[in-house]
């Protein structure tokens, strides 16, 4: 009855609607600044008056939003990477361990995806300032790793408590010693997990603002905070150009994600 | 002579829990040797001891007279076939089994031929490029077993390979193996719950029971012989009457029944030194007669159900004191015909097709 | 046989071995973020002077607490319509034929996993003076002047739902799926009619997800700084903003962790609640 598609009645064009709208809703503003990138305005008048790529050249001609990119994929291919190398450790102590504690600590490791950031981000900028960590690509990186960590514990976490320990152990058996049964056997079998791992907190690294406003210094800012600061002055359509290409990205990610998804499950 | 594969006073706590213990065994080269018993009767942890994947309390086990406990699971040499399917679900089939020789570095062509070899034995060559995924339960298994020998272990471990498959695909698995340990001549020990699979499978079994081996023995002695009320239940189908034992002489009791009857000369085990024991009766071994028999130790009794199960008649039968008897009747029988619900008849069996077990002290 | 793996124990040197391999993250965890947030909620009991006359202050003064208003009711309202939103889209996701919800879940995650940044410049956008809103409601004859969309909280409310909507849908998805449909059809067997199935039957069953997802967003609303600060404007500020001036632009970081301590406390203790009620917390809860 109500959980029948075709035996909900009128329901169902109400139902209907409203995900139509909720749709909408949530793709409008997305189509909406892509369209705006290549319009004439400056002051995003919709519809455009005429098209153009003008905001485009003036994004590429600004060497400090190219350099703020740069510094933003630098900072979050390497958070990436310690990342997914450290989450994955950890998940392994996590998944297989039997010692006194292993809840907790499994609540802690996973507490800086509840904590508010802007709380982290203060006491990070406090520390840092006393360490002379701040505007340092370093303090960028493991501010981001501590966001991006649980993320990665528990995407591999996952992944590996789906997997069979005694095909591990099969591996053993057949002469392979523990390290190369992980390497061999455990890891491209969880290969899955690593990747969203991987994407999870290249994303949360890339995307990252809150952090970023406080760690950042003149001489060394991520593309966010170059978009925040510039927001706060006036919403120019450079923006807008920006804007659209990081939407692009997002489809090219998740078309990788997907894909992914399906080797993953086709093995 | 040293024993080929010898098992000396294994014990394994968990705690308090005491899973294994004290178990001896000796097992000879390219003997099938099945642990059999109900879960968590200590034959899967011992098998794990022997794998390397558990670290036993105390004891020892020795290959050919060494020494393995020392050498870590990966260079034991040992074969295992897990439950659970283990393939590598990444890797094809021919590479699963290639797996135990690529990680011992042989050459490629080796890896090949061998590979092209074991799949020939399972019947798998057609499949040699499939992903785990894309095959059976029962392919699975066969592949597994084919990683298993690939390296030519002395020694083949099986737990429960066959549990998850139906009854069908498993009778199948079932030739399948005692066809390549006879074309191989590989030592294997299998554990399995179902006694069924054990008598088909193995040259000898070890019955478990709370973490202890009951008895060692080949199919045919554990039924004729069983050491234990355990092993008298688990293998095959029993009835059991309560009975004082009277006397003891050389290995035979005189026991006296309910209802007065008595009975010389039946096989006895434990210490009778309670004086209470119970007797056990086969079903097919008991005559039933409309008539009392002229010699032999006969019961009185009186019919309950008939089932009929194709090429025997079950018969559930009560003692006067109301003591369930099960009797299994060959169809063709001279009575079978006019047997009926509430008759009375004669229950008789031969002293040496019984066997008394003595109640622990205290009873239970 | 299960039970026998599970028997296979771990020595003590593997236990050691499992606690070093958490070691790395874990002492990343202490050093940099255990530590420094223990610091700064310290300093709201020590700066300027020991005592707690940072909360007197924060709580007693009639500009603090309108935020600490502000916030909860931004929060709340919010909460409450991503709940009426999402609530049928999920219902209507879990059921529709697999190629429609697949083309709607494609824009779900694309919502979701734009840059949050882009997305609060398009409200801004969106929402603005001359923006498309207020000029399509002007061409349509409803309003003669624009409305006041953005730089208040209704630009905030909107931008933070537009935000928060995923967070929302996605769990309610999962426990609409997980419900066996016979049991509907078992209501309107026993002579339910559509309106007392949903209450009785439906809605007690989905109502672990309204739970978790309102919950969750509830929180992360109380927390979130980016969307606030963008469509709020200065004179609306929100809790977390007001972290952010007292450490920036006031320097007072007293106060900043006597907020900062305020905020995080509602914040565990939600959550705390969620995990009491509904037990899991991912990985490995099971």
């Amino acid at each position: 009855m109500l959980l029948h598609w075709d035996k909900l009645g009128w329901w169902r064009w109400v139902l209907l609607a409203v995900t139509i709208l909720t749709a909408v809703f949530l793709l409008l503003p997305i189509l909406f600044i892509a369209a705006l990138s290549f319009g004439s305005s400056q002051w995003l008048i919709f519809p455009p008056p005429s098209w153009t790529l003008r905001w485009y050249d003036e994004l590429f001609a600004d060497p400090s939003w190219l350099d703020a990119a740069w510094t933003s994929f630098k900072i979050a291919v390497v958070v990436a990477l310690l990342s997914v190398l450290i989450g994955t450790l950890a998940a392994f102590g996590l998944v297989r361990g039997r010692f006194r504690g292993r809840e907790a600590l499994k609540a802690f490791f996973l507490t800086p995806m509840i904590l508010p950031v802007v709380v982290l981000a203060v006491a990070l900028y406090a520390f840092y300032l006393r360490v002379g960590l701040d505007g340092t690509v370093t303090g960028f990186v493991l501010a981001h790793l501590v966001v991006a960590l649980p993320f990665s514990i528990l995407s591999i976490g996952t992944a590996l408590e789906g997997f069979d320990k005694s095909i591990e152990d099969a591996a053993v058996l057949c002469g392979a010693t523990p390290l190369e049964a992980v390497l061999r056997v455990t890891l491209p079998a969880i290969a899955s997990g690593l990747f969203s791992a991987a994407i999870f907190s290249f994303l949360a690294s890339w995307d990252e603002v809150v952090l970023a406003i406080f760690m950042a210094s003149p001489s060394l800012q991520t593309l966010p905070v170059k978009i925040w600061g510039t927001l706060r002055q006036d919403l120019t359509p450079v923006v807008a150009a920006v804007s659209t290409l990081l939407i692009a990205l997002t489809l090219v990610l998740m078309l990788l994600v997907s894909l992914a998804r399906r080797f993953a499950k086709s093995s | 002579m040293t024993p080929f594969l010898e098992i000396a006073g294994l014990s394994r706590h968990f705690g308090s829990f005491v899973a294994v213990r004290d178990v001896n065994l000796e097992i000879r080269k390219g003997e099938f040797m099945t642990f059999l018993g109900p879960s968590g009767s200590g034959k899967s942890t011992t098998l794990y001891a022997l794998a390397g994947l558990d670290t036993p309390t105390s004891g020892n086990i020795r290959i050919e007279g060494k020494s393995i406990l020392d050498v870590p699971p990966h260079r034991r040499n040992i074969g295992m076939v897990f439950q659970r399917y283990t393939l590598f679900p990444h890797l094809t089939v021919a590479e699963n089994v290639g797996f135990p020789l690529s990680v011992r570095r042989r050459p490629a062509a080796e890896i090949a031929a061998k590979v092209g070899r074991m799949l020939e034995l399972v019947r798998l060559q057609d499949f040699a490029q499939r992903k785990p995924g894309q095959l059976s339960g029962g392919q699975q298994q066969r592949v597994a077993l084919a990683r298993a020998l690939v390296y030519e272990p002395p020694v083949l471990l099986m737990d429960e390979p066959l549990a998850a498959l139906d009854k069908k695909l498993r009778e199948e698995i079932q030739c399948e193996i005692r066809r390549i340990h006879r074309e191989t001549g590989v030592t294997i020990l299998y554990v399995t719950h179902d006694q069924e699979e054990a008598l088909r499978l193995s040259d000898r079994i070890a019955v478990f029971s709370k973490g202890v081996i009951d008895q060692i023995g080949t199919g045919a002695e554990l039924y004729e012989n069983p050491a234990t009320r355990f092993v008298a239940e688990f293998i095959g189908d029993s009835d059991f009457l309560p009975c004082d034992v009277l006397a003891v002489r050389d290995g035979l009791a005189s026991i006296g029944l309910s209802g007065g009857l008595a009975v010389d000369g039946v096989p006895l085990h434990g210490n009778p030194a309670a004086g209470k024991a119970e007797l056990m009766l086969r079903p097919e071994r008991i005559s039933l007669s409309r008539a009392m028999p002229a010699s032999g130790p006969a019961l009185p009794a009186v019919i309950g159900d008939l089932t009929f199960l194709g090429s025997h008649l079950q018969v559930a039968a009560a003692t006067l004191d109301g003591r369930a008897l099960s009797v299994r009747l060959p169809f063709g029988h001279e009575v079978v015909g006019s047997l009926a619900r509430g008759d009375e008849v004669w229950l008789s069996f031969r002293p040496a097709d019984a066997c008394a077990f003595c109640s622990a002290q205290g009873g239970s | 046989m299960p039970q026998a793996t599970a028997l296979v124990g771990p020595s003590r040197g593997q236990r050691r071995t499992s606690l070093l391999l958490a070691l790395p993250a874990l002492s990343l965890l202490i050093v940099f973020f255990a530590l420094p947030v223990l610091a700064l909620l310290l300093r709201s009991v020590l700066e300027p002077a020991p005592g707690f006359s940072n909360y007197v202050t924060l709580l007693g003064s009639s500009t603090y607490s309108r935020i600490l208003v502000n916030t909860f009711t931004v929060s709340a309202v919010v909460t409450v319509v991503t709940l009426l939103i999402g609530f049928p889209t999920a219902w209507a996701l879990a059921l529709m034929p697999p190629i429609w919800s697949r083309l709607v879940f494609g824009v779900l995650l694309l919502s979701m996993w734009t840059n949050l940044l882009t997305r609060t410049y398009a409200w801004m956008v969106l929402l603005q003076r001359t923006g498309v809103i207020n000029r399509t409601l002007i061409d349509l004859g409803i309003i003669d002047q624009p409305l006041p969309l953005v730089n208040n909280l209704t630009g905030v409310t909107i931008g933070m739902t537009y935000i928060m909507l995923p967070f929302v849908i996605l769990p309610l998805y999962g426990v609409i799926r997980r419900i066996d449909p016979a049991i509907l059809q078992a209501a309107a067997l026993c002579g339910a009619t559509r309106a007392q199935a949903f209450r009785r039957v439906l809605l007690p069953l989905v109502m672990p997800g309204i739970a978790v997802g309102g919950l969750m967003v509830f929180v992360m609303s109380l927390g979130y700084f980016v969307t606030p600060a963008l469509l709020g404007g200065t004179a609306n500020m929100m809790l977390a903003e007001l972290i952010a001036q007292f450490v920036q632009s006031l320097v007072n970081w007293g106060m900043g962790g006597a907020a900062a301590l305020v905020l995080l406390s509602v914040t565990l203790s939600l959550y705390t609640l969620q995990l009491r009620l509904f037990g899991t917390s991912g990985l490995g809860g099971r």
